[in-house]
């Protein structure tokens, strides 16, 4: 389960930072700032959704109960799905069309991938709303591979272990000293990014990320666990 | 007129002293940083009426390390009050460079952000929305390139306007339990300069240097305590402002996947870095530029020791006083230095400045890491070592590249076997001159063995936990000539500065010793050195006086036994005369540099303990020598 914590924060990193933009943005709105499309997108997202699980017609209020945004930033969402033709709006109800059932599907599935991930560590609620904030923003490649990661049942192998020239991804950094731990990542070397272990030397390796290349002792190397991208 | 006070901050190679140089040129000064042996440049020039001092620090990935140049980059930002920081980042790898960014940002020191590499990125595919990039830290960032000086005028422009940047442009924050930690910590922290939001996180962090600052140190076990659900904060800290450099550069980052990658570099690293060939063609080139400053030296100094000759022979041609004593002596320490520093310092940097530049340097220091591992010593070593054949005073100071210590000293107590240019001379215009080449080699071969017998006893007596090897490899690049040669004159600023008025000095003092005769003294009482050394008693002047000047060595030896030394001394005794002077820290100015570096105490320890060991060793060796 070590494994899963790590790679978890990966995520969690992603959460607490949209929050940020979240509600950032959302106070740049009030102040009547410039737009931010981004913003917008989530908030176009999550109607779409609410409006997918409720399987029937909504209401505004339980859209603004349900997302929690300044209101004139729904509004502004509401209309451009509309525009869209992705929803129609009939009396403060609203409802999905036929298109905007289908891309509300995609989110869905995205959540739901995500949900079942966090689900491993987390309370139920938390995984949820992890889900919930990240689904807007994780790529397909990037939902493949948690997908791969959540049924995961071995750990990474030490990057020592690892054959030369295959694509793998960090899986765990596993110092026990915080020190070097810092290092390490400041230098790059993170969780979930792409490793090629590119030359042996007499007592390491010489590794390459994201075009970097470092040479690593192999008490370092050891520490650093992998996954080739085929076992993934 | 204003003054501003701004710092370069950035990693290892990302163009930090080449900025410095296209903002103000090559007129730097560099200093120790009070305290510390690392170094910081720094530089002023005036914008607009306003005059802008830029200090260049060490490059560094984070200031959250515990390594001296984080520290020293950690103490500059808050101790100098500076005005602001101008972070030069990789667009390569922005998400790295943001790491530290956002680290800076947290200390809520203006920022501005220097995107280097621009070029390169989009050869690679990546091409990077500055404007999206501002949007989202409200700090200034301006593409550049201070090579072609693109983008300098505007970066200039930016740190004019340093102070309208908001100091919390960016607030990164954690994970809710985190939160409540650095809250509860940093209404806990005395008064100081830095925010106490950083101050906390620090102290998440486990830096205990900033335990200091709290009021109470119970504090930190009461948060520990609150946080046992969460055993990993500090890392945790990490990762996330990691992982939003990340997310923040993948915002604002587009890569275009590139049908090619570039092969050569791979190539060439499929050589450099292979088990076996790495390490052979390491060794090769070091031969091959050893081959280069051994002949190019003699060469120069050919010329200029006849320039010098011919100029002094109209000196002492005059009557012997005091006063021409002085001066040929003063002069000839003059020649020496300039014949010393032209081809083996400078040339010797220039190289080296070079191999780093092209990113060779890098690839050697992984090879020779397995030698000196055995030693008991980081591959890093290998740049101090390698300069001690040039002149050991500057390798002395070049140890700082080591980041602790003692490592600094075990590799300083090792010059005392890497013959330095004037002990090189010794042997091949001595040893090799008077009695072959293959005695000269001999004395390489056993200075070479008595180091390798001192190092080891050196790892068994004080074992030094030296740091794994962690070592980015930077793509191979054109070097930029102007750069390289800047560099490599604030390199030997040392030397011409302090080694060559003190080769002055050294010869001025021995003419004076010698023309009172108190030389002379020294030979009686000294007498049961050169009876061990089995040498003729005369000789205890050249071995005990080429302290002052190792280059005097020589001519001391020739005036003390006649000018055909074959006939004075046998092959052993030349060899063991070679061996002799060859180990132990070489001169007085070695010895300076020593103080310099590491205090009294242990340079003078240092000094003795190896000129005892060379001469013991030098004794025994033509011992074994005649008993086989």
């Amino acid at each position: 389960m070590h494994a899963f914590r790590r790679v978890n924060y990966l995520f969690i990193h992603i959460k607490v930072n949209e929050m940020i933009a979240y509600e950032g943005a959302s106070s740049k709105l009030k102040g009547n700032v410039a737009k931010k499309p981004v913003i917008l997108e989530i908030v176009k997202e999550d109607v779409l959704r609410i409006l997918c699980e409720k399987r029937k017609k909504t209401s505004l209020e339980t859209i603004k109960d349900e997302i929690k945004v300044v209101h004139g930033l729904i509004s502004e969402a509401l209309e451009e799905l509309e525009t869209d033709g992705l929803i129609t709006i009939q009396e403060n109800l609203i409802l999905l069309t036929g298109l905007g059932k289908e891309s509300a599907k995609n989110i869905l599935r995205k959540h739901s991938v995500l949900e079942n991930y966090f689900e491993k560590t987390e309370s139920k609620i938390e995984a949820h709303t992890a889900a919930h904030i990240l689904e807007h923003y994780v790529s397909r490649e990037v939902i493949n591979n948690i997908k791969k990661l959540s049924t995961l049942k071995k750990e990474g192998v030490p990057l020592t272990k690892f054959e030369l020239n295959k694509e793998g991804m960090i899986t765990d950094i596993t110092f026990s000293d915080y020190g070097l731990f810092e290092r390490i990542v400041s230098m790059g070397i993170f969780l979930g990014e792409k490793i090629i272990v590119t030359n042996e030397i007499s007592h390491g390796i010489v590794v390459k990320i994201r075009n970097k290349k470092f040479a690593l002792d192999r008490d370092i190397a050891e520490e650093i666990k992998a996954m080739e991208y085929e076992k993934l | 007129m204003k003054n501003f006070k701004i710092l370069l901050v950035g990693q290892p190679n990302v163009g930090k002293s080449s900025l410095l140089n296209a903002l103000v040129g090559p007129r730097v000064t560099v200093s120790n940083y009070p305290g510390t042996t690392v170094e910081i440049t720094k530089a002023k020039k005036s914008f607009n009426q306003i005059e802008i001092e830029f200090v260049d620090t060490p490059g560094i990935y984070s200031i959250s390390d515990r390594s001296e140049e984080e520290k020293v980059t950690e103490k500059a930002l808050f101790e100098e009050e500076v005005d602001g920081v101008i972070v030069i980042a990789d667009a390569t790898s922005l998400e790295r460079s943001l790491y530290m960014a956002l680290q800076i940002l947290e200390a809520q020191v203006p920022t501005v952000l220097a995107l280097n590499f621009v070029e390169d990125a989009e050869e690679k595919g990546i091409k990077i929305d500055c404007e999206k990039l501002k949007e989202v830290l409200h700090i200034p960032v301006v593409p550049m390139n201070p090579l072609t000086k693109k983008g300098i005028d505007k970066l200039v422009d930016s740190v004019l306007k340093i102070k309208k940047i908001s100091k919390r442009a960016f607030t990164l924050e954690y994970d809710d339990h985190i939160e409540s930690a650095i809250h509860k910590i940093s209404s806990q922290i005395k008064e100081t300069s830095m925010p106490s939001r950083f101050v906390a996180i620090r102290i998440l962090e486990e830096d205990e240097d900033f335990y200091e600052f709290l009021k109470n140190e119970r504090t930190i076990t009461e948060v520990i305590e609150s946080l046992e659900e969460h055993p990993r904060v500090a890392e945790n800290i990490a990762i996330t402002r990691y992982g939003t450099a990340s997310f923040v550069a993948a915002k604002v980052t587009r890569i275009i996947p590139l049908e090619k990658e570039k092969k050569l570099q791979e190539e060439i690293d499929r050589v450099l870095l292979h088990k076996i060939w790495g390490s052979l063609t390491t060794g090769l080139f070091l031969l091959a530029i050893f081959g280069i400053l051994l002949y190019l030296g003699n060469l120069t100094q050919g010329v200029l020791t006849s320039l010098t000759e011919s100029l002094l022979s109209s000196l002492t041609t005059a009557e012997h006083s005091i006063l021409t004593m002085v001066l040929v002596n003063g002069l000839t320490g003059i020649a020496l230095g300039v014949s010393i520093a032209l081809p083996y310092v400078f040339l010797f940097y220039l190289l080296l400045g070079l191999l780093e530049d092209i990113g060779l340097l890098s690839r050697f220091t992984v090879n020779a890491e397995l030698f000196l591992k055995k030693l008991g010593l980081p591959g890093k070593s290998f740049i101090p070592l390698a300069l001690g054949l040039g002149c050991t005073a500057p390798a002395t100071r070049a140890t700082r590249v080591l980041s602790s210590e003692k490592e600094q000293f075990h590799t300083a107590s090792l010059f005392a076997f890497v013959p330095c240019s004037s002990r090189i001379a010794i042997i091949m215009g001595i040893v090799g001159f008077y009695g072959g080449t293959k005695l000269a080699l001999s004395v390489f071969a056993t200075s070479f063995a008595a180091g390798l017998i001192w190092a080891f006893g050196i790892k068994k007596a004080i074992p030094i936990k030296s740091e794994p090897l962690l070592l980015e490899l930077p793509p191979y690049r054109k070097p930029l000539i102007k750069n390289v040669f800047a560099k490599s004159w604030i390199r030997m600023k040392d030397f011409v500065y302090i080694v060559i008025p003190l080769l002055a000095l050294g010869g001025i003092a021995y003419g004076i010793l010698d023309m009172s005769g108190l030389t002379h003294i020294v030979v009686e009482p000294l007498s049961p050195i050169t009876t061990w050394l089995g040498l003729p008693t005369a000789t205890i002047i050249p071995i005990i006086f080429g302290f002052l000047q190792k280059d005097l060595t020589g001519a001391m030896l020739l005036s003390v036994l006649g000018s055909d030394i074959s006939l004075a001394l046998n092959a052993l005794q030349i060899y063991t005369f070679g061996v002799a002077t060859t180990i132990g820290i070489p001169c007085m100015i070695a010895l300076g540099m020593l103080i310099k570096e590491f205090g009294y105490k242990r340079a003078v320890a240092l000094t003795i303990t190896s000129i005892v060991y060379g001469l013991l060793f030098a004794g025994l060796a033509w011992r074994i020598i005649s008993i086989v």
